[in-house]
């Protein structure tokens, strides 16, 4: 290689035409072997001398880029690289790459062709294709997982719930045994409730009877007051009574109602406005109990009546399951 | 257990009818009808105090003699709150808060 290089100088002094491309390559690194690769493509054909020189032209701009951008060591095995399939394919597309070398990019014969372009196009095609179908068979697993029943002691229960012992609107005393065999939903509350205790105490008595129509399931609601001080016996059930037959209304000493609202974590609060005439800010909140008198879901304000008949019987149904 | 009886037996007489059914339909139905008059004289200037702040103009006094009456004072106090919300709310979406309240 070096003394290619000897002999291309000396060479280059002398003649006139590589004088012009001399000028051109001094600016950079050592002057590029032309004469090796008129030497190699001679080799091969001698037809192809008439297109290896122009296109010889194009192809040692292209080196000078190379030459730009990388060490002398390796433009050397650029060139004897590219020289070899250039000059195979040189044959069919000359023409073309005529006009390609003048804008000094070797096409023909190189890494890039519209076969290897289509090949790409292909591939790529493919691996979206794939990725999408793979999304698509996540997204569905995913669906259908959350849809899918859940098998209650697997998943976990929320510790709501417990023993209480409270007095019926019947006077009579009751604890969460006398619930048990039957679905409940309790709604806490209290009497002296401007609006949405009537309210949500009327939608719990709709949903009963919808529940029972639908599907025949027996629903005990039960109403338990948060404000037993004044909530007493006979309020309660003069209270209970205007809702629905069915609807147990308890209430209980102060101490209790605390422990049962503890234990079913509502919150309630009397905000102290004056002596008798007070209102108790609480939350507002249907449970649903199993016949166990376990925790199965709760419902709050935002639903209506035909989502709250819905929930529950889709509850008992996937329960008994 | 003796608790629990002596709490059955005490304040057996009131029953608090108030609450009641009959008595809450007609609150509710007083308490539409002076919400309605606010709203419909609600270019008038409010002069007359309600509670919590609540202003009504004058046209609208008797509703309110009307509504105070079947209704609990807490129960009035508690409407009276909700409106002035409600009302800020469609306030504000109304204004996009320009309106400095």
């Amino acid at each position: 290689m070096a003394t290619a290089i000897v002999r291309s100088a000396k060479n280059l002094r002398n003649l006139h035409q590589r004088f012009y491309f001399h000028t051109l390559l001094t600016k950079c690194r050592p002057p590029i072997p032309s004469p090796t690769i008129a030497d190699n493509i001679q080799h091969r054909a001698l037809p192809l001398i008439q297109q290896a020189i122009p296109f010889g032209i194009g192809f040692q701009s292209f080196a000078a880029d190379q030459r730009f951008s990388s060490t002398s060591t390796t433009t050397g095995t650029v060139q004897s690289g590219h020289s070899k399939p250039n000059s195979e394919g040189g044959d069919k597309s000359g023409d073309s790459n005529q006009s390609k070398s003048d804008t000094g990019k070797p096409i023909r014969g190189g890494p890039i062709s519209w076969l290897s372009f289509l090949l790409l196009a292909l591939t790529g095609a493919g691996i979206i294709w794939y990725y999408d179908k793979e999304k698509e068979q996540h997204i569905e697993e995913i669906n259908s997982a959350s849809q899918a029943v859940k098998q209650g002691p697997s998943v976990g229960k929320a510790a709501i719930g417990g023993p209480f012992k409270l007095i019926n609107h019947d006077g009579k005393n009751v604890t969460e045994k006398d619930f048990l065999g039957k679905w409940t939903v309790i709604y806490f509350g209290f009497t002296h409730c401007p609006d949405i205790c009537p309210d949500e105490l009327q939608k719990l008595a709709a949903a009963v009877d919808k529940i029972k129509e639908n599907s025949g399931i027996d629903i005990v609601p039960a109403f338990i007051s948060v404000d037993p001080e004044r909530d007493t016996v006979e309020q309660v059930r003069e209270y209970v009574k205007e809702f629905h037959p069915k609807l147990i209304g308890l209430t209980g000493s102060p101490d209790e109602i605390r422990n049962v609202a503890r234990a079913y974590r509502v919150y309630y609060m009397k905000t102290a406005e004056e002596d008798s005439d007070y209102l108790v800010d609480h939350s507002i909140v249907m449970y649903l109990m199993s016949p166990k008198m376990e925790f199965v879901k709760f419902f709050g304000k935002n639903n209506d009546v035909n989502s709250l008949a819905d929930g529950i019987i889709k509850e008992i149904k996937q329960y008994k399951r | 257990m003796a608790a629990l009886e002596a709490y059955a037996s005490r304040n057996a007489d009131e029953v608090h009818t108030d609450v009641l059914l009959k008595a809450r339909q007609a609150c509710y139905k007083s308490r539409d009808a002076f919400y309605d008059c606010l709203e419909k004289e609600s270019n008038k200037k409010p002069t007359e105090i309600a509670s919590v702040g609540l202003l009504y103009p004058a046209e609208c006094k008797a509703l309110r003699a009307q509504f105070v009456n079947h209704c609990r004072a807490s129960w009035v106090k508690h409407f009276d709150r909700l409106y002035c919300k409600n009302k800020r709310v469609t306030r504000l979406l109304d204004d996009g808060g320009e309106t400095r309240r």
